[in-house]
């Protein structure tokens, strides 16, 4: 493998629209059930203030992916750059993947008895476009970044969140920026 | 003076209905692994849209087509403020194209309110229609008793085709007014004698901004990049709201200030200022008139402790945002329409108004006290403008002249029950759901179940539908041609037809054109709606020379190349050429005392919580819906499945309300039962729950909110506005 696409995203300029989640149904035009991306939403007690802050995450095309290990129909293939896909037309819908990956991506599609992902829109990546979530980021959220040691040196990035699984376990494509607080004048 | 705004009209006429495939979404599927969207292809024809519902940002799109099906919908890159990208609303279009919930036919419900609903044909319909028109109109002398409520489902030019309707048969009754924002509309018409606001794009300038009561996150993301390039540069973002929404999670300070103070808090601001001689005396004594008096007001009658006592905000946190307001220079306001749908909004925002003309911050790029401007809406409204038919009976009003008869949209259950002579007898409802949106819902049952005869022109079947005899299936604007500008930012943008219309749609011009056909064959002369022109002709008569030069073009045509800009500068009042009588700034109105309300902008108390319903219920503008659209769609529905009440855990632990509770919110009028979501992000005597129509659910927040109107709205929008947020309850569990 050359090189390791992935996503970052800024918890400091997520406003938690879900922008990014209805672009990626659009672009594919996916069923209601699977939301190959989501938005969560952080728990407001984990910070010093209430808030509302967000996360958004899809397939995090990990180094060492559990979905890829377990699948007995090899419906799953890693690219030279990095981005796992997953083929529809060797899935057998046994749903061994959605048990294994730690963040609830793969998920299968009712009506089609087989899994859905995010591919990281490989077809726009190969023509030069960035993937239809990070063009339809509004506050520039969430971006398409090469994982590497020279990111992961970088001051602010953090390798999880908290709430998250432990990032040992697949080896994530997915940095964040954490939530920045502002002051508040409460009633409470 | 008067502004209306102007009431819109719909659509594009006459082709018909295309054949009638049934589409559903697996022909949308737009394969994930293989050969994908974004191959070019040279089957897929891309065509440009525009968002026409009633919102900041009303965006450029793009939409594909393949084969004559909407495949998707992206942002156009050519709009200079929405930027080629959409929000969550306008991602989910193709589910509302092709979802299998829409009304594809004219149907008759029989009885009404029952649900036996049974397919008809066009001309079923229409004669249905028409004969009971010409009855009533036989019955009565005149076509007085046929109402028509329609608002802001489709702010398309052409859609103002629905009031033409209307015209076209006579002199009907009409809901005139707007329940959104005409309180604040009329205190900045009083103050500077229009609404009119800074480009947004223009806030990158600002070196601070106060966001006062709005929620740009999720009712104008499209804003949040120029907020956020103006904060790269420096400049501090404060949001003060009652609730700690997304964009004060954002905020470098948040102020979670009591409802219905904001004046207070402006006026503890002035106060600070003046004592500190931070006041831009020059340009205050310049350019409006009465300004020292209200100086002198100030000093005399207001103090910080006063200001902090009853806003809830800290002394030194009000001299901090009053000095650096005031220092900045230059500093931006964006004052929400949720801050003035309270009893005292629009005074509240005539203080704000204030605040920005004594720091010298109206007319300047980077500054403004921005509201909305309607600087882009000339056109001619063709399709509205219709003759009675000859001998035409209307209504005799106050300045002794013959015309429709006006009732308040804002208390439309009360003022349609309320006339007799005649009385309203044939409800017409297009681009409206009162049955969803209007207060007191219990009023807007009883008074459509007193109806004779309603029809509704909608898309869904949703609570207004429910309660009409006749549904008629309108064109969602992906199927026609029409023009939309926007009540915020400046550009202007075509929209054409991407698709055929979708079974047996119309839109609102076609059913005029049907309806026009059908009163002239049964009674000659009946109807004066022209029937002939295609919809891009109809589109086509929207176009001015004022238009034209305004946009830099010389046909509409050239719009189908890209939005346009209008050329105007990037600061409103720049000019100093205020529209109000005096043409300058009225610090002082005589017009606003003429209209009975106080000369200055003067602190005017808040609405007294009443001690039988201590707890304020908020009910703003939703994230995944606007008003009572798209929530219903499969999208939404799966990422935010059931509506929630937003309850501070101190109210919630007092009445033994846990997270997921069912809770009863109620008061005299009636109530509600939906589930808790304990948070701090709401303050402890007030409960947030989004006003939004979910499928399969009878959830509506307007049950127990009374038509309390606002201060403000009469004299630029015919009606005063609607206190939605002075709405108090009890709760306890369900």
């Amino acid at each position: 493998m050359s090189k390791q696409l992935g996503f970052l995203h800024n918890s400091e300029k997520c406003v938690g629209c879900r922008g990014c989640e209805i672009a990626c149904k659009n672009e594919y035009q996916i069923e209601a059930t699977p939301q190959w991306r989501k938005v969560f939403q952080l728990h407001e007690d984990d910070f010093s203030l209430p808030t509302r802050m967000f996360f958004s995450m899809a397939c995090n095309h990990c180094a060492h992916p559990e979905c890829l290990r377990v699948c007995p129909v090899k419906a799953y293939t890693k690219r030279e750059d990095g981005i796992v896909i997953h083929d529809p037309n060797r899935c057998i819908g046994c749903r061994l993947c959605t048990m294994a990956c730690p963040y609830d991506r793969p998920q299968i599609n009712p009506a089609k008895k087989k899994v859905e992902k995010c591919n990281l829109c490989y077809q726009r990546i190969d023509q030069g476009e960035k993937p239809a979530c990070v063009t339809a980021c509004i506050p520039g959220a969430l971006e398409l970044v090469e994982i590497n040691d020279s990111l992961d040196q970088k001051t602010g990035i953090l390798k999880t969140l908290p709430g998250l699984p432990s990032p040992k376990i697949t080896s994530p494509s997915i940095r964040f920026i954490g939530p920045k607080q502002g002051k508040q004048i409460r009633r409470d | 003076m008067k502004l209306t705004r102007r009431k819109f009209l719909g659509g594009a006429a006459a082709v018909a209905a295309s054949s009638m495939t049934l589409f559903n979404f697996n022909l949308l599927t737009n394969s994930p692994s293989a050969s994908a969207a974004d191959q070019p292809s040279e089957a897929i024809k891309t065509f440009r849209n525009v968002c026409p519902r009633n919102c900041y940002d009303t965006c450029g799109m793009i939409t594909y087509v393949e084969d004559g099906v909407l495949k998707k919908v992206e942002g156009d890159p050519k709009h200079g403020y929405t930027n080629g990208k959409l929000c969550l609303k306008g991602y989910s279009y193709p589910r509302r194209v092709y979802s299998p919930d829409r009304i594809k036919y004219p149907m008759k419900q029989s009885p009404r309110g029952s649900g036996n609903w049974t397919r008809i044909s066009w001309d079923e319909a229409m004669d249905t229609i028409a004969k009971k028109i010409l009855d009533l109109k036989k019955r009565y002398g005149s076509t007085l008793p046929i109402c028509l409520d329609k608002y802001s489902g489709n702010f398309g030019i052409v859609h103002y085709g629905i009031e033409g309707t209307m015209s076209s048969i006579g002199y009907t009754t009409r809901a005139v007014g707007t329940p959104c924002w005409p309180a604040g509309i009329d205190a900045q018409t009083y103050d500077f004698g229009t609404l009119y606001s800074n480009d947004p794009e223009d806030m990158v300038n600002a070196k601070y901004i106060i966001l006062w009561g709005q929620n740009a996150a999720w009712t104008a993301i499209h804003s949040l990049p120029f907020i956020n390039e103006a904060r790269e540069r420096g400049a501090k973002l404060v949001v003060i709201d009652p609730i700690l929404t997304s964009t004060a999670s954002k905020a470098d300070l948040y102020i979670q200030i009591n409802p219905s103070t904001d004046g207070a808090l402006a006026l503890g601001m002035a106060r600070y200022i003046i004592d500190n001689n931070w006041v831009d005396w020059e340009y205050a004594r310049a350019n409006s008139l009465g300004f020292d008096e209200w100086v002198e007001y100030v000093k005399k009658s207001i103090t910080l402790d006063w200001a902090s006592e009853k806003t809830g905000v800290p002394k030194d946190i009000i001299m901090e945002i009053a000095r650096e307001y005031a220092t900045a220079k230059p500093a931006s306001m964006w004052v929400g329409y949720g801050m003035q749908r309270h009893t005292n909004g629009g005074q509240n925002v005539r203080i704000i108004d204030a605040l920005g003309v004594m720091t010298g911050n109206v007319g300047k790029s980077g500054g403004g006290v921005n509201y909305g401007h309607l600087e882009t809406w000339g056109f001619n409204y063709n399709a509205m403008v219709n003759a009675p038919p000859k001998g035409s009976k209307g209504f005799i009003g106050p300045d002794g002249k013959e015309g429709d008869r006006a009732i308040n949209m804002n208390n439309f259950a009360h003022d349609v029950s309320a006339q007799s002579d005649p009385p309203v007898k044939m409800l017409w409802l297009a681009c409206r759901n009162p049955g969803a949106q209007d207060p007191d819902t219990n009023a807007i049952e009883k008074m459509f179940s007193s109806m004779e005869f309603v029809v509704t022109v909608d898309s869904f079947f949703n609570k207004t539908v429910e309660m009409s005899d006749i549904v008629l299936p309108a064109t969602t604007h992906f199927e026609d041609w029409d023009v939309m500008a926007s009540y915020w930012h400046y550009w202007v943008g075509i929209n054409q037809r991407a698709i055929d219309p979708l079974y047996e749609c119309k839109s609102d011009v076609e059913i005029a054109i049907e309806l026009s056909e059908k009163m002239n064959a049964l009674e000659p002369g009946s109807c004066t709606f022209p029937t002939s022109g295609t919809p891009e002709e109809w589109l086509a008569k929207e176009f001015n020379p004022g238009i034209h030069q305004m946009l830099g073009i010389n046909d509409y045509k050239e719009l189908i190349d890209g939005p346009r800009k209008a050329k105007m500068p990037p600061a409103s009042w720049s000019d100093g050429n205020f529209r109000t009588p005096s043409k300058k700034i009225e610090i002082h109105s005589e017009l606003a005392e003429k209209n009975g309300l106080p000369a200055l902008p003067i602190w005017v108390d808040e609405m007294k919580t009443p001690e039988k319903y201590p707890i304020r219920f908020m009910t703003p503008h939703p994230q995944y819906a606007l008003h009572s659209q798209f929530q219903n769609l499969d999208w939404m529905m799966t990422t935010n499945p059931e509506p929630k009440v937003e309850i501070h855990p101190n109210l919630a632990a007092k009445y033994g309300i846990t997270e997921g509770t069912m809770v009863k919110i109620y008061n005299d009028l009636g109530s509600i039962t939906v589930k808790a979501h304990l948070t701090r992000t709401t303050s402890t005597n007030v409960i947030v729950a989004y006003e939004a129509w979910y499928k399969n659910s009878n959830f509506n927040v307007n049950y127990t909110l009374k038509a309390i109107p606002s201060d403000m709205g009469k004299q630029a929008t015919g009606n005063d506005g609607l206190a939605f947020h002075d709405n108090f309850v009890m709760i306890e569990k369900a």
